[in-house]
């Protein structure tokens, strides 16, 4: 008997080959998808464990804050002095000063800002974050106090810089780099303004701590520590020791979950893996939908049959084996594709992580044997599941009642007595299509279910793409308001402001409008404990400059009264707004160079409109706070008439203690470009996702024209031409893209607001992203969803042209 | 409907002679692999205005066939067909759309009716397919069958003989004159098929004709003609033998 449902499933499958190929192309996509970008993220999970142990990520580091420096040695040797002292298994001081870099080629002009990292090279180099050559060769011992650097690799990578050569640092002096290297700070490029993936605005280099004192003259001088743990240590005992050791410097203690480049390549997969999650969801829950949808029609259509074969005395488990088994083909079908699909994406994300983050120097790859059969048995099993529902209701009727023909079997339900009540316009060809809906209002519902999964996925993708591209255009908004050419001067560490270094830029006859700024990195905001503070980068501002001043959205800046302006988000983070006090531990000026870390209470100002959590403001009149009255580490300014960013960069490179030259926005346009690289990814999942739409509306639409072949063929026979028996089928599926498209934009608008709320904020904690989805993408989605759907049963317009009329009139069932 | 008709298909019913139908030298033949089945081989026939003519045979003997190329649903290899005064044999397939709103009306063993839509709107689709009457007018139509206090149920609300009387109703509807009739009491009681019979028997007047296809020769003796076919040819054609009786003298 087995054989027999197996032959007979088989006929089934090909009869239906374009609906069951449509359905297991769903459930592959669904599958695949899953299975190649789940397996992205253990390829991205492991290899990044792998990079930072082979790097020797540090436990802990010490941060000098900018302009800071001490005498080499004086940072390790507080490290005898702490209490656990045998905590400590390895460390190394640095010196990480600020830079520009010309790298330009004869083909292209590349003149970024950038930093030095000197590191010992001596033995077999720093113990600790080591610098890796990925390129050409790496730093010896031989290369102590030479003029050697090596490029990071992510910077060199993005414009194709030969294995060696030579650029000019900042003060015009050219130098010879012998490779790529990285460290585990720079496997992702993110800059202290917060740009991610900036390797196309930033370039460290790798050079000997010997070199990089002498380059930026701060001879036998480091700022930095940075130090590994025993396995035995207590990591949050030792930071606190550390702190305390360190405070007379002022220096901040960051364990490496606050390195942004650390969070991003360890938490960043754990977010997006959430995000595949929900769109595999979607995308799978589609195809059980159609599936459902299918099983169910075809499990009608062979309700005669099944009624025979109860007649004559076959137990309903048996009958009910030829409908199983074809959804089990089905269902087979779709998890093969899927392995195919799965190694596709997975191809072609491995393609593209290497391309973003080509300073990752451990990516492993291997194929995921696990995870592709997990997924491969949830495809096969979720599409069964959800045709045991139909099957075994059909083998539950009396035999008599399923031998009974249409007419006399067929139900209505309240749904169509209650649209009769209703009057609609129009005549029966305008009315049948929604009468249709409502006759079997469970496929219509389904159908409906399966085209809002898939366009929800489109939607959360265009939604999540809009609301980063509004945050940047927020943040362009507010940094650029009143004065869109304006332009930030970073110098390479504090000056008096009459000092000739701040004097050469505050008067270059490029520039007008010039206003010193102070910038202070490595500002806590304190919370009720330690896991509430918040990092802030604190710029001291004219908050009534007439060149550009913060918009304060909330509260009111009184012209001399102390206190900060904070962002939105860090005002909701530690619950406070104007006019409350917070507590901010903060660097003081000490010293020329010398900076000590102290706690001060300040009165919240204002909130304004930035979007990075980070940015806070207080008026330069209040430089006492910190101790940098007086002095300067930047200039905002806007160039002459004439001059543009380019030619000011060109002006003011080589200058003395000029770090770098760039717009205001150089931080957002380097998010904006790295987003570009993503989306080509994300218009292929919304090609994909609008095929799904099509190939769910389509399965509708061709399962119904064959189920009403006997209405459309009587139809014919009463000369109503085929155009206006497709009209109504288009009018039908048009029904259903309205309403699955409206269901679809809802469904993908919660999964942006739970990307954006929830989800972002975890790996990108610093932007306060807003859940948006802008008009033009809303139009795009609507028309796309509405209009794809709708079309789906043009495809039937051949089948319905080719119909033999009198022999679908006479079909008995 | 709003679409034109075309020229071809308007005008009086009938031709010059007074027929409603003229079938000439009409053939169709099917190829099947090296096999050639005729299902009908030249078949001259005439169906006057007035008419109630039964076509009879057994199954296969290309009966449905000859229905379904006078009422363009299918195509001859050969011959020509003159249905209400328009030649439909090199009609175009706008045409033929044209013709079968316009000219003629079928009737299904199995009724084929929407099942989303209730009686009244059945018939109503009859009314907008020919774009003759009034919408208002199709309970009208459902009384004259008998249905005027089922109009607003469902196809499965009534039974097999009341869903064929909607049939019926939604073909009168259309004011069409030609009404193609294919086994209408197939699949009823005697009793009922009595009444559909009655029903049919009626439509038979000036200015239109009906053409039932059964295989149930007891139906034949109501009919004006009795046209019995065999292998695809016409074998007798002719009034019922022993002549038309009323419909209360049936049985099967």
């Amino acid at each position: 008997m087995f054989r027999i449902w197996l032959r007979w499933s088989w006929r089934d499958l090909r009869s239906r080959w374009v609906q069951v190929g449509a359905i297991a192309l769903v459930i592959a996509l669904g599958t695949g998808s899953y299975a190649g970008l789940s397996s992205v993220t253990v390829w991205r999970v492991q290899s990044g464990e792998q990079s930072f142990e082979l790097t020797r990520m540090y436990d802990l580091r010490g941060r000098l804050p900018a302009g800071s420096f001490v005498d080499a040695g004086s940072l390790s040797a507080v490290l005898a002095d702490l209490d656990h002292p045998e905590w400590i298994e390895a460390s190394e001081e640095r010196l990480l000063v600020p830079t520009q870099l010309d790298a330009s080629t004869g083909d292209q002009t590349i003149l970024v800002t950038g930093q030095i990292v000197g590191i010992d090279v001596a033995g077999d180099g720093p113990e600790v974050n080591r610098v890796l050559p990925l390129l050409g060769r790496g730093l010896t011992a031989a290369d102590a106090g030479e003029d050697v650097i090596l490029l990071e690799r992510n910077f060199a990578e993005h414009y194709d810089l030969a294995a060696q050569g030579e650029v000019l640092l900042g003060g015009d002096r050219r130098i010879e780099y012998v490779g790529h290297g990285t460290t585990p700070e720079y496997f992702t490029v993110v800059t202290e303004g917060g740009g991610f993936l900036a390797q196309s605005t930033f370039a460290a280099v790798f050079t000997s701590l010997e070199t990089a004192q002498r380059l930026s003259g701060q001879t036998g001088a480091v700022n930095d520590l940075v130090l590994t743990l025993t396995d035995d240590a207590d990591a949050t005992a030792a930071a606190a020791e550390l702190r305390a050791a360190l405070a007379s410097v002022g220096a901040t203690i960051m364990e490496p979950l606050d390195d942004p480049s650390y969070r991003i390549i360890t938490e960043d997969p754990e977010g997006d893996q959430q995000l595949y999650n929900v769109f595999a969801i979607a995308i799978f829950g589609g195809a059980v939908f159609a599936a459902f949808n299918l099983t169910t029609r075809m499990v009608e259509a062979q309700r005669r049959e099944i009624g025979i074969a109860m007649a004559i005395g076959i137990p309903p488990w048996s009958i009910a084996m030829r409908p199983l088994l074809f959804g089990l083909q089905i269902a087979l079908l779709g998890v093969v594709f899927g392995i195919g699909v799965g190694v596709l994406i997975a191809q072609a994300m491995h393609g593209l992580l290497q391309q973003i983050q080509p300073a990752v120097p451990v990516f492993e790859t291997p194929f995921q044997f696990q995870l592709f059969a997990i997924v491969g048995v949830i495809g096969l099993l979720v599409p069964l599941l959800a045709i045991m529902y139909p099957v075994l209701r059909a083998v539950r009727v009396n035999p008599i009642d399923a031998i009974k023909t249409t007419h006399l079997n067929a139900r209505g339900n309240r749904f169509i007595s209650l649209l009769h009540r209703v009057p609609l316009p129009g005549d029966t060809f305008a009315q049948l299509p929604f009468r249709n809906l409502l006759r079997s209002p469970r496929r219509a519902f389904l159908t409906i279910l399966g085209v809002a999964a898939v366009l929800s996925v489109l939607v959360g993708i265009v939604g999540i793409l809009d609301s980063l591209i509004r945050t940047i255009d927020r943040s362009d908004e507010e940094l650029l308001a009143g004065a869109p050419d304006r332009i930030e001067i970073t110098l390479d560490q504090f000056y008096p402001v009459g000092s000739p270094q701040a004097a050469l830029v505050l008067e270059s006859p490029v520039l007008t409008e010039a206003e010193p700024v102070i910038q202070i990195p490595g500002v806590t905001l304190l919370g009720d404990d330690a896991a509430d503070d918040v990092d802030l980068f604190v710029t001291f501002v004219d908050l009534e400059s007439t060149l550009w001043r913060p918009t304060v959205v909330a509260g009111a800046v009184e012209p001399g009264t102390a206190g900060i302006v904070l962002s939105s988000g860090a005002a909701s983070d530690l619950g406070v707004g104007p006019g409350d006090m917070v507590r901010v531990r903060h660097p003081r000026r000490s010293g020329p160079t010398a900076f000590e870390l102290v706690e001060s209470e300040l009165p919240v100002l204002g909130i304004h409109g930035h979007p990075f959590r980070f940015v806070a403001y207080i008026d330069i009149a209040h430089a006492d706070l910190m101790g940098v009255e007086g002095v300067t580490n930047g200039i905002s300014a806007r160039p002459t008439d004439g001059e543009d960013e380019a030619s000011v960069q060109r002006a003011l490179f080589g200058s003395a203690g000029v770090a770098s030259v760039q717009g205001v926005t150089a931080t957002t346009d380097a998010i904006r470009d790295a987003m570009a690289e993503f989306t080509g990814i994300f218009r292929v999942i919304e090609g994909a996702a609008l095929i799904l739409a099509l190939l769910i509306a389509f399965n509708a639409a061709s399962i119904s024209e064959d189920e009403r072949a006997r209405e459309n063929a009587t139809m014919l026979a009463f000369g109503i031409p085929v155009r206006t028996v497709l009209r109504m089928a288009v009018v039908e599926s048009f029904a259903i893209g309205v309403v699955g498209t409206i269901l679809g934009l809802g469904g993908g608008y919660l999964m942006v607001v739970w990307t954006v709320e929830v989800l972002l904020p975890q790996t990108l904690p610093d932007i306060t992203l807003e859940a948006t989805l802008s008009p033009a993408s809303l139009g795009i989605v609507l028309a796309l969803g509405i209009v794809a759907v709708a079309a789906a049963p043009l495809l039937t317009f051949r089948k319905l042209l080719r119909m033999n009329i009198p022999s679908t009139l006479r079909v008995m069932e | 409907m709003t679409d034109a008709i075309p020229a071809a298909v308007r005008g009086p019913n009938a031709t010059r002679d007074g027929s409603l139908i003229t079938l000439a030298g009409v053939a169709k033949r099917y190829e099947v692999g090296p096999v050639t089945v005729t299902a009908l081989a030249g078949v001259d026939l005439k169906v006057d205005e007035g008419e109630f003519v039964v076509v009879l045979g057994p199954s296969g003997c290309g009966k449905t066939t000859l229905l379904n190329m006078v009422g363009a649903l299918d195509t001859p290899t050969a011959g020509t067909i003159v249905v209400g005064g328009q030649n439909i044999t090199g009609a175009s397939r706008k045409e033929l759309f044209a013709f079968r709103r316009r000219t003629v009306s079928f009737i299904f063993q199995s009724f084929n009716l929407f099942p989303g839509l209730t009686a009244r709107e059945n018939v109503e689709f009859g009314i907008d397919a020919s774009g003759r009457r009034a919408r208002s007018e199709a309970a009208d139509v459902l009384a004259e069958v008998g249905l005027g206090e089922r109009i607003d149920h469902f196809p499965h609300q009534l039974s097999g003989g009341e869903q064929q009387r909607v049939a019926i109703a939604r073909a009168l509807a259309t004011d069409n004159p030609v009404l193609l009739a294919d086994e209408p009491t197939g699949e009823l009681d005697f009793r009922t098929g009595a009444q559909i019979l009655e029903l049919l028997r009626a439509e038979a007047g000036p200015g239109r004709g009906v053409l039932v296809v059964t295989h149930n020769r007891e139906i034949s003796r109501v009919a004006d003609r009795v046209i019995e076919l065999s292998s695809g040819s016409i074998v007798s054609d002719g009034p019922p033998e022993g002549g038309r009786v009323p419909i209360s003298e049936l049985h099967w």
